[in-house]
């Protein structure tokens, strides 16, 4: 019988316990509701804690950092390309009283996250140009490597943003953070995860991609044919200047030379005047060959004797 | 030791205490109860499996790469290094284990399949969603990295944020694209890799330690950095167009060097043809003169005679080399041929045609 009781009792204490002492764990924090109000302050330790048993009941939220993940969304730029925009973002419980009487849990919390930071990204990036989202504060373009690719492009300006994306991203912080008191969280950061072109445009941009390298690789060519050709009339030019320097040359030496012979017949055949021309003339008829028709007058001096051998004046015909 | 003996042996007199004060030791013995003994056997049973379960719950082993965080009623009170450790039984004292010395590893844009064997192979799956992203010249790149961490603090990996794992997965994403968004396309493919590797690490150390969770970022290894598949044969192009640029202006270096010492050499025989020619020729010259001279002084000595007689050598010399000799008489209409070398038989016909 008492064996009875006693085991009632203790099995009542238990039951006591159970529900009056409770566990709040290190990455939790807690708050005790009495008949659907809350009571007390929030309880930030974790380890046992001590409850009234059956009127109170424990709500636990979490104390850590959660994250938030966006779902993908296609959005217009100032610019009218539409791009595939993935946020993600990391929030947590800071008022949990606000946070249990405004979204009751992480799942309301999450639906209404989902509703503020995509319509604050969609309100930020539609009235922002691409460039703007892409590139980030310290942007600089080496223009170096620019002019070894000479990449003149129409659609892309390459200043420096006025925003870039980390101001974005705190902008959207802001932005979305108006609203969270009043939820009782705190958003710690905004992130722009991904960003893309929708498949269509990347098709474009690809396209887009191939004639830019085309018109490079192009550009390549022609420098390579009009080097070669710069190279080719150089030499062109040297072997014009050589040829023609070793030309003048030559002709020098011919021409020093012929004066030379010229001044050493002068001074030889100048002694003799007129002996030099019939020598010379002599030796000019033994060049004459058989295609010469020689015509002489009968009255040569080379006939003289083929009509009789009485002496005649040398000299007369 | 000592310790959760005590425990464990106070555990135990506090259940046998449970049975004796319900009933004398007296009547527990062999009077009433010797036909409930099966029962007593039954509890006897059920303490040793209480003890067993204290006993073995009662310790654990940290290995070398992890370290242990100790909770009690969901409080951390200590975290443990690697060996054997006590800590409270049934569930009091619990133990999460953490490879904190383990270096671990994510992977963008590709997916490590089996490293097993010597060589690691990677699955074949494109992961473009992680992979594509746009330059700062809005150009399209593909770019797979690896990150490298370690869990440096296991408390503040555990509960200073859910899933840091998964955080770290968002951030590097993020940064990376920041981090080649700000830089021209070309520069990614080329100079820029170790620049961004770098300044991507760093940034996701940052973010890991605004959000305080453990997390130490250990290294980022850019791993493929191509343009999209559709882009690269024109990529491709682009460097042929480079080497065919070389290999035109080569060519054209190597005409000109095959050309020019050969002109040269065709000046420098010119020239040298040109000498030889003045040589002669001044040879020439002097022989003549020389020659001249000699004969100018014979014939000064008897001057008619050799006249005639260099007169008469000369015809009879060119006489018979010339086709056609032709006499003229004066007055006369038609010339006469004296000579003709090409008749079969020469004949001297001026007699009979006189």
């Amino acid at each position: 019988m008492r064996t009875t009781i006693l085991l009632v009792v203790s099995a009542l204490i238990l039951l006591l316990l159970r529900n009056s002492l409770f566990v709040v764990d290190q990455a939790e924090q807690a708050i005790l509701v009495q008949f659907g109000e809350p009571v007390g302050s929030v309880i930030t330790d974790p380890g046992l804690h001590w409850k009234k048993p059956f009127i109170q009941d424990v709500r636990r939220f979490d104390k850590r950092v959660l994250p938030w993940d966006g779902d993908v969304s296609q959005v217009p730029t100032l610019g009218r390309e539409f791009v595939l925009v993935d946020t993600t973002a990391r929030w947590r419980i800071s008022n949990p009283l606000q946070f249990l009487r405004s979204v009751r849990d992480e799942q309301g919390a999450r639906t209404r996250l989902d509703d503020i930071i995509d319509s604050v990204v969609r309100d930020i990036i539609s009235g922002t140009s691409l460039e703007e989202i892409v590139r980030s504060k310290d942007w600089k373009v080496d223009l170096k490597s620019l002019e070894e690719e000479l990449i003149t492009r129409q659609d892309v300006a390459l200043e420096k943003p006025k925003k870039g994306r980390e101001l974005l991203e705190q902008e959207m912080r802001e932005a979305a953070s108006k609203l969270m008191p009043e939820l009782g969280i705190e958003l710690v950061d905004v992130r722009i995860r991904r960003i893309n072109y929708i498949d269509s445009v990347r098709a474009q941009v690809e396209t887009r991609m191939i004639s830019e390298r085309q018109s490079i690789a192009e550009r390549f060519r022609a420098e390579g044919q009009g080097r070669s050709s710069e190279l080719l009339g150089e030499m062109s030019r040297e072997l014009r200047t050589i040829t023609s320097e070793a030309e003048r040359k030559a002709a020098e030496i011919r021409g020093k030379a012929d004066a030379e012979a010229t001044k050493i017949y002068g001074e030889a055949f100048g002694a003799d005047a007129e002996f030099y021309a019939f020598f010379r003339t002599l030796e000019s008829y033994s060049t004459m060959g058989a295609n010469t028709t020689l015509m002489l007058g009968a009255d040569a001096e080379f006939f003289r004797y083929l009509e009789s051998t009485r002496r005649r004046p040398a000299g007369g015909r | 030791m000592s310790r959760p003996n005590e425990h464990l042996a106070a555990l135990f007199k506090v259940v046998r205490g449970g049975n004796g004060s319900d009933s004398p030791p007296r009547r527990s013995g062999p009077g009433g109860v010797r036909p409930d003994l099966p029962l007593g056997l039954i509890g006897l049973g059920i303490v040793a499996l209480i003890l067993l379960w204290g006993a073995l719950s009662s310790f654990y082993t940290v290995q070398p790469e992890e370290r242990a965080v100790v909770k009690r009623f969901g409080a951390v009170i200590a975290t443990a290094d690697p060996g054997l450790h006590f800590k409270l039984p049934f569930g009091v004292d619990k133990v999460q284990l953490v490879k904190t010395e383990r270096v671990l590893k994510q992977e963008f844009g590709f997916r490590t399949q089996n490293v097993e064997g010597d060589r690691t192979e990677y699955s074949q799956e494109d992961h473009p969603d992680e992979s594509l992203m746009l330059s700062g010249d809005l150009n399209i790149i593909d770019v797979e990295w690896v990150v490298q961490y370690r869990i440096a603090d296991p408390m503040k990996f555990l509960y200073h944020q859910r899933n840091p794992e998964g955080t770290l997965r968002d951030i590097s994403e993020s940064v990376m694209r920041r981090a080649v968004g700000n830089r021209l396309g070309s520069d990614v493919l080329t100079t820029a890799r170790v620049e961004i590797s770098n300044s991507v690490r760093d940034e996701i150390q940052e973010a890991m330690e605004k959000y305080d969770n453990g997390i130490r970022v250990v290294t980022v290894e850019l791993q493929d950095v191509v343009p999209p598949a559709a882009v690269q044969p024109a990529f491709n192009e682009v460097n042929e167009s480079r080497q065919e640029r070389e290999r035109m202006i080569n060519e054209a270096t190597k005409q000109a060097n095959q050309e020019i010492p050969r002109a040269k050499g065709e000046a420098n025989r010119l020239i040298a043809e040109a000498e030889g020619y003045a040589i002669e020729r001044v040879n020439q010259a002097r022989g003549e003169t020389v020659r001249f001279s000699s004969i100018l002084a014979e014939y000064r000595a008897s001057p008619e005679v050799t006249r005639t007689r260099m007169y008469l050598e000369t015809l009879n010399q060119v006489l018979p080399k010339v086709g056609a000799v032709y006499v003229i008489q004066n007055g006369q209409t038609g010339p006469i041929p004296l000579l003709n070398m090409h008749q079969a038989t020469p004949t001297v016909v001026a007699e009979e045609a006189r």
